[in-house]
Order: structure tokens, then C-alpha cells, then sequence
């Protein structure tokens, strides 16, 4: 700690802080234009001058300056005005004064310094700039003439996002913040640099004039995409979500969205929201009343109360915590229907049993804190960066920052590949398994085991299942060499603080319960577990995938999972199927199985916002609400629950999930389960292990990491050689970095950089059979068959194809039946 | 008793056959000052309003009685998709002219407002447009 003197006031600050941050501790403000908190210091604007005595009254800039003891700072004198007033007319002197038309009005640093220092007048002369605006790329509107060259979105995009899209160009006064060759962006349009932008240089096109910025309401919420949980703020008028708003002291993630979350909102005010509840009268969907369509429900459900067996439910874990707890309540307590799934039943079995297996409870050991504490990282897919893309900025700041080492074992490559120093190793589709059980065995072969291993519960069956692996068969047999197998598991091992990330979802079916219990059975190996920067993180894919967890949305008691309703259906043993947001015509294995069961089952509800493949079947559809409709609670992978918060009314007739839930549960039982949603988060935290002593109310914004705690057994895990086919290409699925699920398609920002479904394809995979970027192509499998755009890259190693899940007009369940790897072939 | 009555009348007999004080509205005209605040209008320039869309003026108005909306033209620019008063609830303050940055609006000498229809007291981008 330093003591210093800043305006008269005694300050204590660390020794690595700066002036400008220590000022800002104790309540001083120093106004900055090119400093941002996340990012390196950089110096470059001059706005932030303040004085030191000891360094003889010289002006310095507070923001790359370090503490020194005994320092004595003025942050205002005459002297220092003059020369901010000086830095302000400098950069007017270019900047076209055209506020009235720029978004950035209002919240631009540069206006509100110049109102504050009242410059309005310029000793200065000069042209403006005259540079071509990039209107091209479809999400943000360059306009380098307001540029005030902070560059700040240069540097995020490369120390943060690490993508690299920008530098600065030319000389002297011609400076400016180009891209490749001067062209249009075109990069993962993450919408950090338009966050940081302190002007209007950068500003997002699909809100371009759609308000200004002090006429919105700004309401804290979190993102209803994927399981990372960013907080995020709406910017709203009129009832109408109109953007996403940048607040850096938001979240671990300090404010930062991915794509999707930045630009993904468009699908809550959508015209193609579903408006009224929908009947099946004559065969079509018709307009019908909540009184009418609820009776039809609640008929339905009274009557298969006797027959427990015949119902089942599937419910999205996009649903907040309070509708999923109702949705227990209503199937499982009050119906006796234990046949409630979510996810295809198969993406939530890597937390609801392989983590509950192994640790005794359905989560992750470890927190988002413990990325950067790290020393080595151990990703399981390169697809974490699609899957989680701002738990890959925290992967990004750990290896480039803090200098953590990366691994992946990968089957195909990815951006983390390109990290400073990162290694990649690809496997064989489908050898996952192998692999991390591969590298067990190297560990218990050369003794590197931590001592308290031998101890744990179940290690001696455990090792003895490993006994017949032999790791240059495995290695033969997975791709990957058998040194390359044994550097990982020494440098596994032999790291003081390791930490594994095993992203699930959808799109994976090969990352359920064995894989998770084979990576934790690495961690309670070499005694990773339990320790700061260490252990596992199993990342559920939705927004509350680890709420549903949490809640044991799928059966308990031996009722069915989610593909066993879908054949329960088809077989006829499930007559009434209740669908709560869930699209399993386009997400679940097998399309033509679904539907066949969709069709059969003879009574299908389903609550969504859309008219979905799977709504448009429904006899009965009730129009739900989106996240920024309703207030409850989301539980993200990372372990923290956090509160959602309704920021406009909901649309047309639209109901939130939980007073459609609660009405049914009153129709059938005669009484509502919950009088709000706060009187369920209660009952929730008297009942569900870890949300103990949280309180609805005291949430804040913030939101709080609950504590997970169990007894960690290993499990034996066997392991088989992946499945080939000769003279076929091996099909993986997975998500894109612009969507999310099923519900991303009706966002119009993701839609406007990936529109539709595609095979990607390795360059030499493409060249032998004739097939070039962009080709429609046809796709077969025994399943079934598809055409769909070629896209060429060399991200996938040779005779390794990848489908994203979300395209509902040609969905890759159409030639996919759930297991990890479908065999192909590809002509045109 | 009849003499007041009497006084009274010869007040009213003279002014009979004196000038009229009072404007003989509507076959007169008033003489409306140059700074009246009556109706608004929205300049024109280049065959074009000269509103930009800022939101200004809806946002000092004290009234609220002024609705913009902007929009984007071919050349990316923006301009006023929708411009609406509500006649019935404005003050004529004439903040709005004055927050006006591009000084795209003024206030004209019109006062007759009177109309039949609560509708018709909603002034549109194109009645309020300056006639030349
Ligand atoms: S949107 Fe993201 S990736 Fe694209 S330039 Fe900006 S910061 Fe970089
Ligand atoms: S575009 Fe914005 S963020 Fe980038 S250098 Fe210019 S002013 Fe700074
Ligand atoms: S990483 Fe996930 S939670 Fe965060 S903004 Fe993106 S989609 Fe939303
Ligand atoms: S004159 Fe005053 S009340 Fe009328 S529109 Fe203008 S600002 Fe509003
Ligand atoms: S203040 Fe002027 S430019 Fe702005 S919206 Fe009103 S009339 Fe248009
Ligand atoms: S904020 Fe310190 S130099 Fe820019």
C-alpha cells in the first residue's frame, strides 16, 4: 500500500494502481478519454493531466501514471484546465459537430466534456475529415470522421475479444483506425469496440435513429441466451426493447456481451410473436380466448391425473427458476407424471448425473473466478468459444494476460487454437472419452497422481477399469500421438492450479454423463478439485441449463426421459405431451421420429413465443412471454443466480410461463401453487440444496454464486474406440457463434451475419469431391437426407464435417439420431 | 329615480355613434406582431424540412405534445419519418423553436385553430410543413 496526498486528501492506494485509479477510489473524479478499466493503459488522449509536485508542477497524465509514496497530485488547477479545455478544442477541431444526428448523443464522453469545460469556441482552424463511412457490414455503421482515436476498439478487439480486426493507419494527422485493407468490417461482430467507442465513430446499424439515448429506460437484466449468465442492460421505449446498453460495471464480464447477446434482441419485440392463444378447430389453428384455451388444457390434464403414465412434459431450461420449480410442482407433485425432460434429456446428464455422480451434486466444482487464476487450461472442444463466447473473452484475458497456459483436445480447431502459445490436439470425432481416460492412465502410470487420490472414494475400482488401457493403442485409436497424449497429462498434472472446461449442449450428445465423469475423475486424480484456479467447469448450454439442473427438471422416479416420451408417443403409451419452450421438431435427434411422434400423440400442447415446427402441430398453443417480459430468477453454468427483471409489458395476449403454469395448476388443483413469483424463489431456497439463505429481494444486481458441496467419488468410465465407416465423412454438430438454441433465428442481428443452416467442410475434403464455398450440397446418412450450403474453411481436420443445430428449414436432426458422430456422405 | 337611468342611456346613445373600440372580428383583421407565438411550422430547405430528427424539441417541450420519429433516407441520413403536434395540449411556449438546433422550426402568426374534430388538431409532418 502507498500513501499520497491527492487535492488536499490523504489516499491510500496499492502500489500497482494508478493515480487515476487511486483518485477514483477515493471519490475523485479525473475525466479520460482513452482509458477504459478492462483494458491496458495506453496514455494517448492527454484528457486525464493532473499535476505532481515532485515531478516540479509537470503535467502527467493520471491514467498511465503509478503511485509513488508521498506523492502530492492536484487534479484542477487553472493550469490543468487550460490544458484539457486545449486537448477538447484539439479533437473539435476535426470532429464534426453532428449531434443532432449521431446516436451517441448524450452518452458521448466528448460532448459532456465539452459541456463541462465549456468549450465553445476554437482558437484552431482546419477542414474536417472527409472519410468514407462503412455502411456495409450489416451490424455496425463506421464513421471514422467522428473518430476521436482513443483506441479503445482496436485494443479491446485485440486484448479482450482477440480477434484483431482494427489498427490504426496512415500518419500524423491522416491517423485513423482502419480494417484489412481499409475494407468493411467484417469480423465476429461482438459489438465490444461500439461499447467502448467514447463518441459516435462506432454505433450498432439495427438501432441506428431508433432513439436517443436519454429517452430510453435502462433495465438491468440477464441474457436469455446461453448458460455464461452476462448481465446486460435493455435499453426500452414505449414498451418496446429497442437495444442493449453498455454499463462496464456490470457482471465479472465488466459489460461486455457476445454477439448475440449484444445484437440478439430483436426476437422480443418480433412480428412473429405469437399475440393469442391458438385452438385446433377443424384441423388449422385458430384465434382463441385464454379462458377458452386453458379449459381445454386444464380439461386434458384433470383427466390424465388418473393416468399418470400417459402424460409427460418437456420444458425448456430457458424458463426462469420459479416457472421450472412450478412446472415440478404441477407434473411431478400435483399430476404424479415423473415423465418431465428437458434439453433432448441427453444435453443436461453431464451435470443431472455425471457431476451428481461423481461430486454429489448437479453442478460445476469450480467458479468464472477461477479461469484467470489458472495456470493451465484444459478445454474439452475448441466449440467452448461458439458455446460460451464471453466465458472465451475470460479464456482470452487468462492466457494473454495472465499468462495461463492453454491445451485443448479438440475435433475440430477453433479461435482459442490461435491464442499466443496454445496447443491444440484433434481427435478422431467420438473420441473424447478415449482420450481423457487416455491421459488418466498416463498420470496413473507415471505416478503422478496427487496423494490425495488413493483416498477419494472409489479410486481403486476405478483404477482397475483403466488397468487393460493401453495408451499407444488409445492414442492410435483417437488420433492424437501417444507422446502428444502423455505432455498433456504431465503438464496436467504437474500444474499447480488446472482447470478443465467441458462445454454441453444440444449439438453435443457426446458431452454427457461419461464425459463429465471422465474429466472429474482427471481432477480428483491429480486433487484439482476443490482448489482456487482449479477443478472443472461443465457449462451448461442454456440460459438456466444449471437451474434446471439445479431443480431436477427430468425424471427422479423412474419416470421418462426425454427421448423415451418421443417414443412413448410414437408407441402410444403417452397420450398428452406438454411442450413449455421447448422445439424438439428441430433441435431433438431425428427429426422424422419427432414428428411422427408429434403427430401420434394424441393430445400436444405447447407454450412459446413463436410458431415454431413443433407450435405449428400443437392442438392448443399459448403464447408466452420472453425474458424481458417477466421478473424470476436464471442460475447460470458459473454457479450464480441472478435476477431477471421485467422491462416492458408482455406482448399482444402473451402470458409469462409461470401465471400460464400457476392458472393451470388453480384450474386443476383449485388453488394456485404461488401467490408471485417471489413467494416460489422462497420455497426454492428452503428446498433446493445451495439456494439455502438467498433471498428474492436482496439478489440485487449483482446476483450471488451459490455453494455447491457433496463427497467426490471416481466412477469408472469405460471408454470405446470411436466408430469409423470407411469412405464416409464423419458429421459432429454444434452451435454457431451467432446463435443460441432454436430461438436466435428470430433475432434479426444474428440472422443478418449467419442466415441459414451450412456444412462446414475441410478445403481438401472440398476439393476432392468438387464442392466449392457457397455449393448447395446434398447430405445422407442412414437417418435421412438434406441439402444444404457448403462453407470451406480449414478449421475441421479431413474427413470431419460440422452442421450447426439451429436452422429450423433445414435442420440437421433431419439426417442426425443423436449419437455423437453420424456417418455421411456428400455429393452435390 | 329616473335620472340615473336616463345618464346611463346617453352613455350608450353616444357611443352609438362613436368609432368601435373592439376589432370586428372576422370581417377585421388583427394585427398580429411579428413574435407571435401561433402555429408552428417546419422550415424548408432544398425542397426538403429542414429537421433533422434530433429529438429536441419533444424533449424540452414541457407540453409533450411533440411526437418524431426518424428515419433513414437513401443517403443514410436522418430525417423526420413522423413530426406531429398536439395542438390541444401545446402552450405555445416556443421552447421547441428555440431548443432547435438546426433551427428547422418557427412559429408562425396563425392562431385560428379552431376544428371541429380532436383528430384534427394533430398537426402532421405535412401540414406543418412552411408554405411558401
Ligand atoms: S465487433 Fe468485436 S470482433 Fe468486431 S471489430 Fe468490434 S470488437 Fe472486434
Ligand atoms: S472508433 Fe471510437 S473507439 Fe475507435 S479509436 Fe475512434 S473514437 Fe476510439
Ligand atoms: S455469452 Fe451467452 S450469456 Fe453472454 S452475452 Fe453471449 S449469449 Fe448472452
Ligand atoms: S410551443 Fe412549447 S408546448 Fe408547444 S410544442 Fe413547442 S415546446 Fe411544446
Ligand atoms: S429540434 Fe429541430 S431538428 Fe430537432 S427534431 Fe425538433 S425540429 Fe427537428
Ligand atoms: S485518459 Fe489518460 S491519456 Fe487518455
Amino acid at each position: 500500500m502507498v500513501t499520497l496526498t491527492i487535492d488536499d486528501k490523504q489516499v491510500t492506494a496499492s502500489k500497482n494502481a494508478t493515480i487515476y485509479e487511486a483518485a477514483k477510489a477515493a471519490g475523485i473524479q479525473i475525466p479520460v478519454i482513452c482509458h477504459d478499466k478492462k483494458l491496458n493503459p495506453f496514455g494517448g488522449c492527454r484528457m486525464c493531466l493532473v499535476e505532481v509536485e515532485q515531478m516540479k508542477g509537470r503535467q502527467i497524465p493520471a491514467c498511465t501514471t503509478p503511485v509513488t509514496e508521498g506523492m502530492i497530485v492536484r487534479t484542477t488547477t487553472d493550469e490543468i484546465i487550460k490544458a484539457r479545455k486545449m486537448v477538447l478544442e484539439l479533437l473539435l477541431l476535426k470532429h464534426p459537430i453532428d449531434c443532432p444526428v449521431c446516436d451517441a448523443a448524450g452518452d458521448c464522453d466528448l460532448q459532456n466534456l465539452t459541456y463541462e469545460y465549456k468549450v465553445n469556441t476554437n482558437r484552431f482552424q482546419d477542414e474536417k475529415f472527409n472519410w468514407k463511412i462503412d455502411y456495409e457490414n450489416p451490424l455496425i455503421e463506421r464513421d471514422m470522421n467522428r473518430c476521436v482515436h482513443c483506441g479503445k476498439c482496436a485494443r479491446i478487439c485485440d486484448e479482450i475479444v482477440s480477434y484483431g480486426a482494427y489498427s490504426f493507419i496512415n500518419r500524423g494527422i491522416n491517423a485513423k483506425i482502419g480494417t484489412e485493407y481499409d475494407g468493411p468490417l467484417n469480423c465476429e461482430f461482438c459489438g465490444s469496440c461500439v461499447s467502448v467507442c467514447p463518441v459516435g465513430a462506432l454505433v450498432s446499424r439495427p438501432f441506428k435513429f431508433k432513439a436517443r439515448w436519454w429517452a430510453m429506460n435502462k433495465v438491468k437484466t440477464v441474457c436469455g441466451y446461453c448458460g455464461t449468465g452476462c448481465q446486460l442492460t435493455l435499453g426500452v421505449k414505449d414498451s418496446k426493447v429497442l437495444t442493449t446498453i453498455y454499463d462496464e460495471n456490470q457482471g465479472f464480464h465488466n459489460g461486455q456481451l457476445c454477439t448475440r447477446g449484444r445484437w440478439g434482441y430483436q426476437f422480443i419485440n418480433s412480428d412473429k410473436r405469437i399475440t393469442t392463444p391458438l385452438v385446433k378447430k377443424n384441423g388449422s389453428l385458430q384465434p382463441a380466448t385464454w379462458e377458452e384455451a386453458l379449459n381445454v388444457v386444464s380439461a386434458k390434464l384433470k383427466e390424465a391425473k388418473s393416468t399418470p403414465d400417459s402424460l409427460a412434459a418437456l420444458v425448456s431450461p430457458r424458463l426462469t427458476n420459479e416457472e421450472l420449480l412450478l412446472t415440478r410442482k404441477l407434473f411431478k407433485d400435483l399430476l404424479g407424471c415423473d415423465n418431465v425432460d428437458h434439453s433432448a434429456g441427453y444435453a443436461h446428464t453431464a451435470l443431472t448425473s455425471g457431476a451428481k455422480e461423481s461430486l454429489g451434486y448437479p453442478a460445476s466444482p469450480s467458479v468464472v473466478a477461477d479461469v484467470q487464476k489458472s495456470d493451465l487450461l484444459l478445454v474439452i472442444n475448441a466449440d467452448l468459444y461458439q458455446t460460451h463466447p464471453v466465458l472465451g473473452f475470460e479464456i482470452n484475458l487468462a492466457v494473454k494476460r495472465q499468462g495461463s497456459a492453454i491445451q485443448i483436445v479438440s475435433d475440430k480447431k477453433g479461435k482459442l487454437s490461435k491464442l499466443p502459445e496454445a496447443k491444440t490436439s484433434i481427435y478422431k470425432p467420438g473420441a473424447e472419452l478415449l482420450v481423457i481416460n487416455a491421459i488418466a492412465k498416463v498420470i496413473l502410470d507415471e505416478n503422478l497422481l496427487d496423494s490425495s487420490a488413493q483416498s477419494t472414494g472409489g479410486f481403486s475400482a476405478w483404477q482397475k477399469g483403466l488397468e487393460s488401457l493401453s495408451v499407444d493403442q488409445a492414442a492410435d485409436q483417437c488420433g492424437i500421438a501417444a507422446d502428444e497424449i502423455k505432455a498433456i497429462a504431465r503438464n496436467y498434472a504437474k500444474a499447480e492450479k488446472a482447470l478443465i472446461l467441458l462445454p454441453t449442449g444440444m449439438g453435443y450428445p457426446g458431452h454427457g454423463k461419461e464425459l463429465a465423469q471422465a474429466v472429474i475423475n482427471l481432477a480428483l486424480l491429480t486433487g484439482k478439485v476443490g482448489k482456487e484456479g482449479s477443478g472443472v467447469l461443465i457449462l451448461g448450454e442454456k440460459n438456466n441449463s444449471q437451474g434446471a439442473a439445479d431443480l431436477s427438471i427430468h425424471p427422479t422416479s423412474g419416470g421418462k426421459s426425454a427421448l423415451d416420451i418421443i417414443a412413448g408417443c410414437v408407441s402410444g403409451s403417452i397420450k398428452t405431451l406438454y411442450v413449455a419452450g421447448e422445439n424438439p421438431v428441430v433441435s431433438y435427434p431425428n427429426r422424422k421420429l419427432v414428428e411422427t411422434a408429434l403427430e401420434k400423440v394424441e393430445f400436444l400442447v405447447v407454450q412459446d413465443l413463436f410458431l415454431t415446427p413443433t407450435a405449428a402441430m400443437a392442438d392448443v398453443v399459448l403464447p408466452a412471454c420472453s425474458f424481458a417480459e417477466k421478473d424470476g430468477t436464471f442460475t447460470s453454468a458459473l454457479g450464480a443466480v441472478q435476477r431477471v427483471n421485467r422491462a416492458i409489458n408482455p406482448v399482444g395476449e402473451s402470458r409469462s410461463d409461470f401465471r400460464i403454469l400457476n392458472d393451470l395448476y388453480n384450474a386443476v388443483s383449485g388453488q394456485p401453487a404461488f401467490t408471485d413469483v417471489k413467494a416460489a424463489f422462497q420455497e426454492l431456497s428452503g428446498t433446493v440444496a445451495g439456494y439455502a439463505g438467498l433471498s428474492y429481494d436482496t439478489l440485487g444486481d449483482e446476483g450471488s454464486v451459490r455453494p455447491v458441496s457433496g463427497t467426490a467419488t471416481f466412477v469408472p468410465v469405460a471408454a470405446a474406440a470411436p466408430a469409423t465407416e470407411s469412405g464416409k465423412l464423419a458429421l459432429v454438430t454444434g452451435s454457431a457463434l451467432n446463435h443460441s438454441g432454436t430461438l436466435s433465428v428470430y433475432g434479426e442481428g444474428p440472422m443478418l451475419v449467419c442466415p441459414e443452416a451450412y456444412v462446414e467442410l475441410n478445403r481438401e475434403d472440398a476439393k476432392s469431391l468438387s464442392i466449392s464455398d457457397g455449393d448447395q450440397v446434398a447430405i445422407k446418412s442412414s437417418t435421412g437426407e438434406l441439402r444444404l450450403k457448403a462453407k470451406v474453411g480449414s478449421r475441421l481436420p479431413k474427413g470431419v464435417v460440422f452442421a450447426p443445430y439451429h436452422f429450423a428449414d433445414a435442420s440437421i436432426n433431419t439426417v442426425t439420431a443423436g449419437s455423437a458422430v453420424t456417418f455421411v456422405t456428400i455429393g452435390k | 329615480m329616473i335620472m340615473p337611468l336616463i345618464n346611463g342611456l346617453k352613455i350608450t346613445l353616444k357611443h352609438m355613434f362613436m368609432k368601435p373600440v373592439t376589432l370586428q372580428y372576422p370581417t377585421e383583421r388583427p394585427n398580429v406582431a411579428p413574435n407571435f407565438r401561433g402555429l408552428h411550422a417546419l422550415k424548408v430547405a432544398h425542397n426538403n424540412a429542414k429537421c433533422v430528427a434530433c429529438y429536441l424539441c419533444p424533449t424540452v417541450c414541457p407540453a409533450k405534445c411533440i411526437t418524431v420519429q426518424a428515419g433513414e433516407d437513401e443517403n443514410h441520413d436522418k430525417y423526420a419519418a413522423v413530426y406531429e403536434i398536439d395542438m390541444l395540449r401545446c402552450i405555445f411556449c416556443g421552447y421547441c423553436v428555440e431548443a432547435c438546433p438546426v433551427d428547422a422550426l418557427k412559429m408562425t402568426q396563425t392562431f385560428e385553430l379552431a376544428n371541429y374534430k380532436r383528430e384534427d388538431f394533430i398537426f402532421t409532418k405535412q401540414a406543418l410543413l412552411e408554405k411558401k
